[in-house]
């Protein structure tokens, strides 16, 4: 396969800014894309050695558990800096006064069964009592299309923003019809954030393009997809990894 | 990314003395039961401060070969003359306390007459008190001490409590206690002991029963004490002034105000929270604290294969990362370290600010075995006000072989003259720090999340 999307992946010198380039050990760092709705995490060396540690094969499921959830905490407090907050000002306990923020508007998550529920106790991680709906989408066996099987979602998510959880972004088809159904529930574009380990770069841009005022939230966009729409290199199926291997 | 140029050349000559170098100590010699001990202790009760350690200069015989092993058994090894004692030892084990650095004391068997494998590791004691025999017999030493006492007691007195003592405490005949007190203990007194009194600074008649000597003494220390304390204090006040003048340097990370970073902040502030928020909050964003601190170790490259069989070329960390918490406050920190390393090495040191002279105190302190070999260690207080328990902190890590450059300071909130004095002081450390605050912020994290 030689097409633009398997170009491999930069590699760059990853450290701290004061360290000179020459101490700052080279990596495999994600691939840019130019979408102001795509939002990747800062390729730091603490980032790319946790997506080193679920990538490798032989990582044991407890750590794959353990690093995944590191890296989607990190997902999620950068998805969380996209809603909105209002000032507020307080005095502090020693009587200084602060000018601060508010958080504003209510929140959920809504994850893609199954390994988007893997992204739940990240989720709430963060934040503590955050309802959380599920969307199970299955690929149909005769169209080979996704197909909603099933959905549960909480009653007044027209009011939400909606954090959309799914860990891998292949050809992004789930992704897609999940966030059709949020439409159709009322949900506006804009308050849907999408939060993702790792994207494939073409899957994303489609994506990207198709819903321009939604916001993308990853830690990596990775080299492309194999002929079986796998990504490359990936890290195998998050759902088998994180719950039966 | 650039790199900049490292920050210690702008600031060559800064330094920074922990209280405990150039540490008082106090000589006691005297006469074999003449009281020496009982007066130590009773300095010790009356200055009431944490960290005043007596030192027996019995932990400095030497050992003894197999023949002066019988003699003694058989009472004719002279242990009260000078060339019982490694005076060389004891001197070197003087100077590096003096110096602020860390010794280790002999452990003296005396069942075998030898030393032990083992050492007692001794470090910044406030005040060291030297007891023995011949505790100003060695001019050496002379030059190390700070009060120099010599306790005085009848003869008779020193003998009689001599007896008591070996044979209650020690299991011995009162023959041979007699025996080696005219052959050896009382000659030695007349040759070396009797003549450390002309270069006595105070006299204690009469040993634990002269309130009055040992008050003197109390009083003296506690002056020194004072003006030590006034010159830390104003040495830290300097340093502030040195440093408020130049940038934070690229080593300092203070974390981006992000919506959600402020938000919680916002909810930390606030007092109307309930203390369940607090914690929840707080935790939280210690994580994003700690998450960015490990960014600063060290990472090689590696190249993984994921289940599919590509390969990816990666990070993996380098060598041991621990942690350790100033205390009380650092161990707010822990549950946020845990949710990241959850088998983090982790080491303790309380250090109190003394209320009245607004000065640093170490406390406590237990650290890793091999914390030297770690590849970072990072340092937790959930707040830093003028960073004198940070530049504290700092300095007993590098006094224990830990390298500078792997010291990662994580805080909350900070003041920036604190800051400017930690990093003017240690360049090569890194910190982090997720607020700035005002200068000469009262502690007040700590409270909250403990409820008290």
């Amino acid at each position: 396969m030689a097409s633009k999307e398997t170009v491999p992946s930069p590699a760059q010198g990853v450290g701290p800014i004061y360290r000179p380039d020459g101490e700052k050990p080279t990596a495999t760092v994600s691939k840019e894309v130019s979408y102001e709705n795509v939002h990747v995490l800062a390729q730091t060396p603490q980032l790319i050695a946790l997506l080193t540690m679920i990538r490798d094969k032989r990582t044991a499921r407890a750590d794959f558990i353990f690093y995944s959830n590191r890296i989607i905490r990190l997902l999620v407090e950068e998805g969380l800096n996209h809603l909105p907050v209002v000032e507020q000002s307080v005095t502090t306990p020693v009587g200084r006064a602060y000018l601060g923020v508010k958080f504003e508007g209510k929140i959920c998550g809504v994850s893609i069964m199954r390994a988007g529920e893997a992204m739940e106790q990240g989720l709430r991680d963060c934040c503590r009592s955050v309802r959380i709906g599920k969307i199970l989408i299955q690929r149909d066996e005769e169209t080979c299309m996704p197909k909603l099987f099933y959905d549960k979602l909480p009653a007044d998510i027209a009011d939400r923003w909606v954090l959309l959880l799914d860990p891998m972004f292949a050809t992004g088809g789930s992704a897609t019809l999940a966030v059709e159904v949020l439409k159709e529930r009322g949900v506006p574009e804009h308050r849907i954030l999408f939060l993702n380990l790792i994207a494939s770069p073409s899957g994303v841009a489609e994506f990207a393009e198709r819903f321009p005022k939604l916001r993308v939230v990853t830690s990596f966009i990775d080299q492309g997809l194999d002929d079986k729409k796998y990504i490359i290199p990936g890290l195998g199926d998050f759902g088998d990894r994180y719950y039966t291997l | 990314m650039e790199s900049t140029s490292p920050f210690y050349s702008l600031v060559p000559e800064v330094k920074y003395s922990p209280p405990w170098q150039d540490l008082s100590i106090i000589g006691i010699a005297g006469s074999s039961g003449s009281g020496k001990t009982s007066v130590a202790m009773e300095i010790v009760k009356s200055l009431n401060l944490p960290w005043v350690v007596i030192l027996v200069m019995d932990s400095f015989y030497k050992t003894l070969t197999p023949e002066e092993h019988s003699k003694a058994h058989a009472n004719e090894y002279d242990f009260d003359c000078p060339e019982s004692i490694d005076f060389d030892l004891l001197v070197d084990t003087l100077k590096d306390l003096k110096q602020g650095k860390k010794a280790h004391i002999p452990v003296y068997s005396f069942a075998d007459h030898q030393r032990q494998t083992q050492t007692t590791t001794l470090y910044s004691p406030r005040v060291l008190i030297l007891e023995g025999i011949l505790a100003l017999h060695d001019p050496r030493i002379l030059n190390l001490l700070d009060v120099k006492i010599f306790v005085e007691a009848d003869m008779d007195v020193c003998l009689g409590r001599r007896v008591l003592r070996d044979v209650r405490e020690r299991g011995r005949d009162i023959e041979g206690i007699i025996k080696q007190w005219f052959t050896f203990v009382k000659p030695s007194y007349t040759r070396f002991v009797e003549p450390q009194r002309q270069i006595s600074d105070i006299i204690i008649p009469r040993g634990i029963e002269n309130i009055t000597a040992i008050d003197m003494v109390v009083k003296h220390i506690q002056r020194k004490l004072q003006d030590k304390s006034e010159k830390h204090t104003e040495a830290l006040r300097k340093l502030g002034l040195l440093a408020a003048k130049v940038e934070l340097p690229a080593n300092v990370h203070v974390m981006p105000s992000t919506p959600q970073f402020v938000g919680m902040n916002t909810v930390l502030q606030d007092p109307a929270t309930e203390h369940v928020d607090f914690v929840f909050y707080f935790d939280r964003l210690a994580s994003i604290l700690i998450e960015k601190a490990l960014d600063m170790t060290t990472y090689v490259q590696t190249t993984v294969e994921t289940p599919q069989g590509n390969k990816y070329m990666g990070l993996n960390p380098k060598g041991a990362v621990s942690a350790v918490a100033i205390l009380r406050g650092g161990s707010c920190l822990e549950t946020a370290l845990k949710r990241t390393i959850p088998d983090c090495i982790t080491g303790r040191l309380l250090i109190q600010t003394d209320e009245n002279s607004c000065e640093p105190e170490l406390h406590y302190l237990k650290l890793p075995p091999q914390l030297e070999e770690h590849s970072m260690v990072m340092l937790l207080d959930p707040q830093m006000a003028s960073g004198g328990a940070a530049l504290m902190a700092v300095r007993v890590l590098i006094d224990h072989g830990v390298q500078e450059d792997k010291i990662v300071f994580v805080t909350c909130a900070a003041g920036e003259t604190g800051i400017k004095r930690l990093v003017a002081v240690f360049p090569k450390i890194s910190v982090i720090v997720g607020r700035i605050e005002s200068d000469g912020e009262p502690r007040w994290m700590e409270k909250r999340y403990f409820g008290c």
